[in-house]
């Protein structure tokens, strides 16, 4: 049984009259500590995929397994409680609160976790040990996203998901920020799920899912990742 | 405009269909609450103005003193711009059905004031009447029945008694409704309870004391062009008075004339059957006294007559006396003599007593001598007798016989000489004895004469005496009768005298009653004297001032809200704003989509507010004042030029606010616009810096806090909507509360007396004080307290208010039964020797302090001034205290003509007898009870509930569409924000408390600032409608603030439930799909 199952999984949205099929029988699998890249073209299904994963979408038909849990049955409570308790989430734009400093932003997490980790232990670990006490709007592009990568490590998830991490961030601060989600992976046995539609990434990944047309159609294993700094793209 | 942008704003509507309704809303109160509250006001005036044209209700009323007359009504129709003028009659009585007894006031059914005919008919013959609705409702009657109503008799101008009705026994034909008692309150009476329960109108042919009007009442030519109350109606009213006023004084004198002539007739008439009867009586006096004189004449003759009689009988009494004394000493010298001679003679007859002795001495010698011979005699018969005897025998014995024969003889002869000398002195012992006897025998006769002759002269002289005496006794008699006979002439005489004097006095009193007869005083009132009507205009006027005032808040209100939706609306669409000034289009066409947007939202809301605002709230309105008014059909009409107005403000608030809004955005060139609007930054708070507190708190009060301070328009609208809210509500009950308590603290902190008596002002003082022990006597009554009370006019200045001047015969006493405290100090004040006190609203109304000088007018428009030494609480009505002495110093002699009575603890009932007792009496004009009026105001009053309801649910809107409108546009403006939460597994709950707390601290902040804002709402609102005799109490209870809060609360979670549902439909995956 691995760790995290996608089985037959079909998400259809209705757009009036129209009904699309975000996701059509996708299946993969991840074990448990593997850095997954996911990538594939807009309106793949990648971005739905992850959702389904993280609790915050439910399935139209299929089965979802994370750590022998049924996410495709879990109610709207048990969904928030799953979110709450095994999700990590890391957003494109950070998604940071701006009326928080660094540190509370993590707080804001580690607040309603019950294993969660020290806030300002994460901090220093993502590089911000200066920065704890600043507002959003006074960190750059990068740091906000290591707070946004700190609070949801700071919930010490079974599962970090990376949607886009990098994709408003240039190609060093974007490189950084995905050195610290590998390292993080690494040194705390972290299954992370990171989407990107730079497949010149794939090479840090133990896996590689490639999504097209709703479905993933190419599972790659990496037995050998490489270290982010090597990559170059 | 284009047609892409015509477009986008339907679209916009449609998905944007909250902020538009709820601008829509805001635009629907304020427009509303104006214009329907604006409305109502000319609404409830059209109605009474409607009414009143229908019945053709007076212009002008004119009463006078002393009646008004024929001419009255000539000389008034003559005055320029008077249409009609109508004579009248009215009259209290007392209609008593089964135990109840009430009072009714009998009207004629005129031209004038038409009564509105409800059921049946108008009277149409004497014996008929109309009662109102409610009569018959009260006392289970129906029409046909018969009632009978008791009147007092009138005097008439000749000074007879009449009665008012020619019939009193009436049949109900229908049932009325006057348009002079539109109010419940029908004024007051001086019979029975003191208040009229009821009006009453017969056919004026019934009517039979008809020498004099009781009132009249002019129609002013072309009155109905105006409305009533309105300034252009009160002026050409009052052109038409003043032309009264100038004939005022001269109807006055001609009445006044009348009367006096009348009266000096009279009066003279009397004077001349008094003097005739003074002649009369006079000419009876002489005519006793003249025959108790001849009486005395009469009787003196008889005196002296009996005198002369006495002395005559006295001189014939005492001669025969002497007489009588004369015989007496004969007699005696006579019984002396006899003595004498009785003496000789006994003498005489002792001798021949002894001589007599001697004889039968020798006599009985010689008869037993006799005897003896005799027996020797006998012895010789014997012897000799025998035959046998010898002769010798024989001749001796005879010889022996002779000689004893012989011998006896001879005796014989000496005894019959001794025997003839015994005899002879028997005889002349017999005749001296009888001699003597015979002496005796006269002098008894004699003696026997005189005694005789004594005793009739005794009782002659008795029988005379008495005779006298009786003749004494009858003079005596019919002397003393004369005597009493003058006396009680003299008696009578002085009565009589006392009695003309009397009748003179009375005449001449009567005589200086002519010199007193007042010229009688006119009063020319118009419509404003009419108590319904009066309280009638002045609710208008209250209801006018509260439309001043609340509409301001929903106007403001509705500016914010407007301001931050379209704020938010504007930002959201900054990208889109950026674009299309990028593709060219002009500022103002860009603006005019939110402008568009916001007009329609406005006059679309604001239309709507006007047809259920000018329809609904006058209607509601009108419903609390139905209660008190009984005016049949209420007149609603659209306001036109209110809701334009509403309108236009509501127009110029809110889409002013848009203008403002997008205006900020729209200046800024659009590279700028398309790019993301920098989201506000987080910044530190104040309370950051004090660690004490900062620390103390969790982590997500942090949060909130920050929150708080960081959404800063928020913040204001929240605090904002929720203190209107609750300013909205406690101002609805603090209104309640204020006015309520005008009651209790009038009737039972400042007057604390239960019944006040008037007495009636002719009442001598042995009457009043006569009133005063019996009032006294009863168990009932603890205290009675005397006092005069006057009326006059405060004036400062150009002000000029009517008072109360309460001048107590002890002004110590007067403490027990009101209270003066200061307004300011709450101190007890005294009455001083030589200033006054007055109530503190009339104080306010002049603008009098204290130690100013005011002046007092009187009813002879005469001024006086006086110092103030306090003003002192007071809720109803004003006052004015001063000191006897000064009263005295300033006026005349000070005098009583109120009694305030202070009971034992009575129950409803047993006051009410009380009082009907004491109104009974004729010394007493009238008696109030404050049981009775507090009774009457409150419920008068709890109409007012209606007012607090209609705040209540106007706040509860207000609360809603701020509270939910500023929810959404939170939610929409922090939709990432709590996205995110959602993402990081934060329940429902704690999204909820996330945002619901922000929302409580400041629904608190707004309460609490609410609290303190109705506070000066109500107070404000409270001086605004205040009316001039009234003092409001101007509190707010703290219940009233409980429940303030508990609604307030309660309106604020039923929001917070509708947020709940919001938030839990956010969608995570949209919400943070991309950059907004």
């Amino acid at each position: 049984m691995p760790y995290i199952e996608f089985k037959n999984v079909v998400k259809e949205y209705e757009m009036g009259e129209v009904t699309i099929k975000a996701l059509n029988n996708a299946n993969f699998e991840i074990e448990k500590g593997e850095l997954v890249v996911i990538v594939g073209p807009s309106g793949a299904g990648k971005t739905t995929a992850l959702n389904i994963l993280g609790g915050m979408d439910s399935v139209t038909s299929g089965k979802v397994t994370v750590d022998n849990k049924r996410v495709d049955k879990l109610k709207n409570k048990e969904l928030i409680k799953y979110r709450r308790e095994d999700i990590g989430f890391v957003f494109q734009f950070y998604n940071l609160v701006q009326n928080l400093t660094a540190k509370e932003n993590v707080e804001l997490a580690t607040e309603i976790c019950k294993d969660s980790l020290n806030p300002e232990r994460v901090l220093k670990q993502v590089g911000l040990k200066n920065r704890m006490d600043n507002f959003p709007a006074q960190l750059s592009g990068g740091e906000q996203q290591r707070v946004a990568i700190a609070r949801a490590i700071a919930k010490n998830p079974k599962l970090l998901l990376c949607d886009e991490p990098t994709g408003a961030l240039d190609y060093k601060t974007g490189k950084q920020i995905l050195k610290l989600l590998q390292d993080t992976a690494k040194k705390e046995n972290m299954t992370v799920l990171i989407i990107t539609h730079n497949a010149a990434l794939a090479p840090m990944a133990n896996k590689v899912i490639s999504f097209k047309n709703g479905k993933a159609q190419n599972i790659k294993i990496n037995e050998k990742p490489v270290p982010v700094e090597e990559i170059e793209w | 405009m284009k047609k892409a942008l015509v477009k986008d704003t339907i679209k916009e509507i449609k998905n944007t269909y909250r902020r538009f309704i709820s601008i829509l809303l805001m635009a629907l109160l304020g427009v509303g609450f104006f214009a329907g509250i604006r409305a109502s006001s000319p609404d409830m005036l059209s109605t009474i103005d409607n009414f009143f044209k229908e019945s053709n209700v007076y212009d002008i009323e004119v009463i006078s003193t002393l009646g008004l007359t024929e001419q009255d009504i000539e000389e008034l129709k003559n005055i320029k711009n008077v249409e009609q003028v109508y004579g009248t009659y009215s009259q209290d009585s007392i209609i008593n059905i089964e135990d109840t007894e009430s009072v009714a006031k009998i009207l004629c059914v005129e031209e004038v004031n038409k009564p509105l005919l409800k059921e049946g008919r108008l009277p149409q013959n004497e014996n008929e009447c109309v009662v109102e609705p409610e009569f018959l409702e009260s006392n289970n009657k129906k029409i046909g029945d018969k009632l009978e109503v008791e009147i007092n008799s009138t005097t008439n101008d000749e000074g007879e008694e009449i009665s008012f009705l020619k019939q009193k026994e009436l049949e109900i034909v229908g049932t009325v409704e006057s348009p002079l008692y539109i109010s419940r309150d029908k004024g007051t009476s001086k019979l029975g309870s003191g208040k009229v329960n009821y009006y009453l109108y017969v056919n004026k042919e019934n009517i039979n004391a008809t020498d004099v009007y009781t009132e009249i009442y002019i129609k002013v030519k072309d009155s109905n062009k105006y409305i009533t109350s309105s300034k252009e109606y009160e002026d050409y009213i009052n052109e038409v008075k003043e032309e009264i006023e100038n004939v005022k004084q001269n109807r006055e004198e001609s009445r006044h004339n009348m009367l006096v002539d009348k009266a000096t007739e009279k009066l003279e008439e009397a004077q001349k059957t008094l003097d005739d009867e003074i002649t009369k009586a006079e000419d009876e006096f002489e005519k006793a006294n003249q025959e108790i004189q001849s009486g005395k004449n009469q009787a003196e003759n008889g005196q002296l007559e009996i005198d002369k009689n006495k002395k005559k009988a006295d001189n014939q009494f005492a001669s025969a006396q002497k007489q009588l004394n004369n015989a007496k000493s004969q007699i005696q010298s006579g019984e002396e003599e006899l003595k004498a001679q009785e003496e000789q003679a006994n003498r005489q007859i002792a001798d021949a007593q002894n001589l007599k002795s001697k004889y039968q001495t020798d006599l009985s010698s010689v008869v037993k001598g006799i005897e003896e011979i005799n027996v020797n005699y006998k012895q010789i018969l014997e012897a000799l007798k025998n035959p046998n005897l010898q002769e010798n025998q024989k001749e001796g014995l005879e010889r022996t016989k002779k000689e004893l024969e012989k011998k006896i003889a001879d005796l014989e002869g000496s005894r019959q000489q001794l025997e003839s000398g015994i005899n002879q002195i028997d005889q002349s012992i017999e005749y001296a004895k009888s001699q003597i006897e015979t002496g005796k025998q006269k002098l008894q006769d004699s003696k026997e004469q005189l005694t005789s002759q004594e005793n009739s002269l005794q009782s002659k002289k008795q029988t005379a005496y008495s005779e006298i005496k009786n003749a004494q006794k009858t003079i005596d008699e019919s002397k003393e009768k004369l005597s009493q006979g003058e006396s009680e002439l003299k008696n009578s005489e002085q009565e009589f005298n006392e009695k003309i004097e009397e009748a003179q006095e009375e005449l001449d009193n009567e005589r200086t009653k002519i010199s007193d007869i007042k010229t009688p005083t006119w009063y020319i009132l118009d419509r404003n004297s009419n108590q319904g009507y009066t309280s009638f205009i002045q609710d208008t006027k209250s209801v006018e001032s509260i439309g001043a005032v609340f509409p301001i808040v929903f106007f403001l209100i509705a500016t914010l809200i407007s301001l931050t939706s379209m704020t938010r609306m504007v930002e959201e669409e900054r990208t889109q704003i950026g674009t299309l000034k990028a593709l060219g289009y002009s500022r103002r066409q860009i603006a005019s989509k939110y402008i568009i947007y916001a007009s329609l939202a406005c006059v679309l809301g604001g239309s709507l507010g006007m047809v259920i605002g000018c329809q609904l709230l006058p209607r509601i309105i009108w419903m609390m004042y139905s209660m008190m008014y009984k005016i049949e059909s209420f007149v609603v009409e659209f306001n036109w030029l209110y809701s334009i107005i509403g309108l236009i403000a509501a127009y110029i608030c809110i889409v002013g606010a848009t203008i403002y809004a997008s205006l900020k955005e729209l200046t800024q060139n659009p590279a700028i616009l398309m790019r993301p609007k920098a989201p506000k930054n987080g910044k530190r708070v104040m309370l950051e810096r004090i660690p004490i507190i900062w620390n103390h708190l969790t982590f997500t009060r942090k949060v909130t806090v920050r929150n708080i301070f960081r959404y800063k328009k928020r913040f204001l609208m929240t605090i904002i909507g929720i203190l209107g809210c609750t300013s909205l509500i406690v101002t609805g009950f603090g209104m309640k509360d204020s006015i309520m308590a005008i009651i209790p603290n009038q009737f039972e902190k400042v007057f604390q007396y239960d019944l006040q008596i008037s007495i009636k002002s002719e009442l001598g003082n042995k009457k009043k004080e006569d009133l005063l022990k019996e009032l006294n006597q009863k168990e009932e009554i603890e205290r009675i307290i005397e006092t005069n009370i006057i009326s006059g006019n405060l004036v400062k200045n150009d002000n000029k208010e009517e008072v109360q001047i309460i001048v107590p015969k002890d002004k110590s006493e007067l403490e027990e039964i009101i209270s003066l405290n200061n307004e300011k100090t709450k101190q007890k004040e005294d009455i001083k020797d030589d200033e006054i006190i007055i109530t503190s609203k009339v104080a306010q109304l002049i603008g009098a302090k204290e130690n100013d000088i005011v002046k007092i007018k009187d009813s002879d428009e005469e001024e006086k001034e006086f110092k103030v030494s306090a003003i002192v609480e007071n809720y109803v009505g004003h006052y004015v205290y001063m000191s006897k002495d000064l009263y005295e110093k300033e006026y005349e002699k000070y005098k009583t003509n109120v009694l305030y009575v202070k009971d034992k603890d009575l129950t409803q009932d047993e006051e009410d007898r009380l009082v009907k007792e004491i109104v009974e009496k004729e010394e007493v004009s009238s008696v109030t009870s404050l049981e009775t009026l507090m009774k009457t105001i409150n419920d008068m009053m709890s109409s007012l509930n209606y007012v607090v309801i209609v705040l209540i649910v106007s706040a509860g809107i207000l609360a809603f569409v701020v509270l939910y409108n500023l929810a959404n546009v939170n939610i929409s403006e922090r939709i990432r924000e709590l996205a995110t939460i959602k993402v990081l597994g934060f329940y429902d709950k704690e999204v909820y408390n996330y945002i619901a707390r922000e929302t409580v601290i400041l629904t608190i902040i707004g309460i609490i600032l609410g609290l303190f804002a109705g506070y000066f709402l109500n107070m404000f609102i409270l001086q605004t409608c205040e009316i001039n005799a009234l003092r409001f109490a101007k509190i707010v209870k703290p219940v009233s603030y409980l429940y303030s809060v508990l609604i307030t609360i309660i309106f604020t979670l039923i929001v917070n439930i509708v947020t709940y549902f919001s938030l839990k439909k956010i969608d995570m995956i949209e919400s943070l799909k991309s950059v907004e």
